[in-house]
């Protein structure tokens, strides 16, 4: 597959003093093969030769939402990394700092109100993906409010990544603590009390709703943070470009650009908010999953 | 449908024709691309960072904390079973308390007892012996009243003999006369009962 991605910095360049507003929010939203950096510009990423994996041709050519996948990783494994070190200092006796006891109480919380809370018995397996999903989500979905970031998970690809190994997580530990029946049940399910022919109706009605659910879970996961990251930025950018648009208009451009800045610092606000708030609601379902799977009906 | 979302958003203003008759267009289809790279980009990063959190971040931050829940348990724990010791040392410290205020009353009870019996022996040993002298003391009294008699007696005989010798002129027979004196004042004294 190649790499359809336009590059943005010739076109702009060609087009200097005209504004095409749908332009720019696909420069800022969709995936690219250049990195628009501070002061450098934008910068070519390289292109990788394709792969070859039966029958398909895949790019592995690392893109702007690969790079931005890749700072979120490491931003969040610093920091989270510190935070471990420094907590474990903590406990051994030394007075705990500020960022510490921040990631401790967030860690704290997801053990025991959402990992314990939701699957109970055997939680601790879960811990340390459940607080993964979190800070890796988090802080991808921070960069994207970042000057010269972007958000990796405003990529529906990034996202459904994401979800497939919450659905791999879910499937698999639901068919290791029930069995191979248990498990079937969870597809297969015929309530306590319904007999006869009843049964054959309930199977044939539900069996294909169960079967769809266990898939709509991961997808509603993946389009859920997709949809709220992209409809943020979206939004921000439209509201930004009112300055541009109406860049040509005396007297009116200056109020245009007092309310859209007003405007994009209020809603800028709102989106840290949703950057932590999809965050939490990805890990929180991921443990809701494995609960309702572990422990069915 | 992606471009043309694109150009439609650009419509909705006047401003925007001019942008319009641009050549370039946004590849709103690749809002939804397949991005296989980009899925194994995805996955693989997840997959390492879980790997390096799961042993260097959350590893040792969640055992420090069970370690220090399960310290503050061991602590609590501690602390309520001294507490309970203490009870219980305090309990019997109560007791032995107690029972040496009884036994010091038991003592000084004793004690005076024996104190009290002491003093009534000697109370009692004091008041025969002061009897005893009294008794003693009288009976001298009387041996010496009886002899003081018993002298007067003889002097008066010897007297009212010599009186009596004098009166009569005559001398009696000493032991005749004598034993009639005395018979004489025996009846006297029978009569009058003043030298008894």
């Amino acid at each position: 597959m190649t790499n359809a991605y336009q590059e943005h910095g010739a076109a702009q360049e060609a087009h200097a003093g005209e504004f095409d507003l749908g332009e720019m929010l696909g420069h800022h939203i969709l995936n690219s093969t250049e990195y628009e950096l501070p002061f450098i510009g934008p910068v070519h990423l390289p292109h990788w030769p394709e792969l070859a994996v039966g029958g398909l041709t895949i790019d592995v050519s690392p893109t702007k939402h690969v790079i931005l996948l890749l700072l979120g990783a490491l931003i969040t494994a610093a920091f989270s990394i510190l935070a471990g070190q420094r907590v474990a200092r903590a406990a051994a006796g030394r007075a705990p700092s500020g960022l510490a006891n921040a990631i401790e109480a967030v860690v704290v919380y997801f053990r025991d109100d959402l990992c314990k809370g939701y699957i109970g018995h055997g939680y601790q397996r879960f811990v340390p993906l459940v607080l993964t999903l979190f800070f890796f989500i988090l802080t991808m979905n921070l960069l994207g409010l970042v000057p010269w970031g972007g958000s990796a998970t405003g990529n529906i690809v990034v996202t459904g990544t994401l979800a497939l190994v919450t659905f791999v997580v879910v499937e698999v530990s639901g068919f290791l603590s029930l069995g191979f029946r248990g498990y079937l049940r969870t597809i297969f399910f015929v309530p306590p009390g319904v007999t006869g022919a009843m049964k054959y109706v309930v199977l044939a009605v539900m069996t294909p709703v169960e079967f769809m659910g266990k898939f709509l879970k991961p997808f509603a996961l993946a389009i859920r943070l997709f949809a709220n990251m992209t409809a943020g930025h979206v939004l921000i950018f439209s509201v930004l470009g009112f300055i541009f648009l109406f860049g040509n208009y005396a007297y009116i451009r200056w109020l245009i650009a007092a309310g859209s800045y007003g405007l994009v610092s209020a809603i800028l606000l709102l989106e840290v908010l949703i950057a932590f708030i999809q965050a939490y609601v990805f890990a929180m379902l991921t443990a809701a999953f494995i609960g309702l799977i572990r422990h069915p009906h | 449908m992606g471009a043309a979302s694109g150009h439609l958003l650009a419509g909705a203003l006047p401003v925007m024709s001019v942008a319009q008759e641009a050549e370039h267009e946004v590849a709103w289809e690749s809002l939804f691309a397949p991005d296989i790279g980009l899925a194994i980009w995805t996955l693989l990063t997840f997959l390492t960072l879980l790997f390096i959190l799961g042993r260097f971040a959350w590893k040792p931050l969640l055992g420090a904390l069970d370690a220090r829940e399960k310290g503050i348990q061991d602590n609590i724990d501690e602390a309520r079973n001294q507490r309970e010791e203490a009870e219980k040392l305090l309990a019997r410290h109560r007791e032995q308390l107690a029972e040496g205020r009884r036994q010091a009353q038991a003592v000084v009870a004793e004690t005076r007892a024996a104190a009290e019996t002491l003093r009534k022996e000697l109370e009692a040993r004091a008041r025969e012996e002061t009897q005893a002298m009294l008794a003693n003391a009288r009976r001298e009294i009387e041996r010496e009243r009886k002899a003081a008699v018993e002298a007067v007696r003889t002097e008066a005989v010897d007297v009212a003999l010599a009186i009596a010798s004098r009166l009569l002129g005559e001398r009696l027979d000493a032991d005749r006369d004598r034993q009639l004196v005395a018979s004489y004042i025996d009846d006297l004294t029978e009569s009058e009962g003043a030298l008894a």
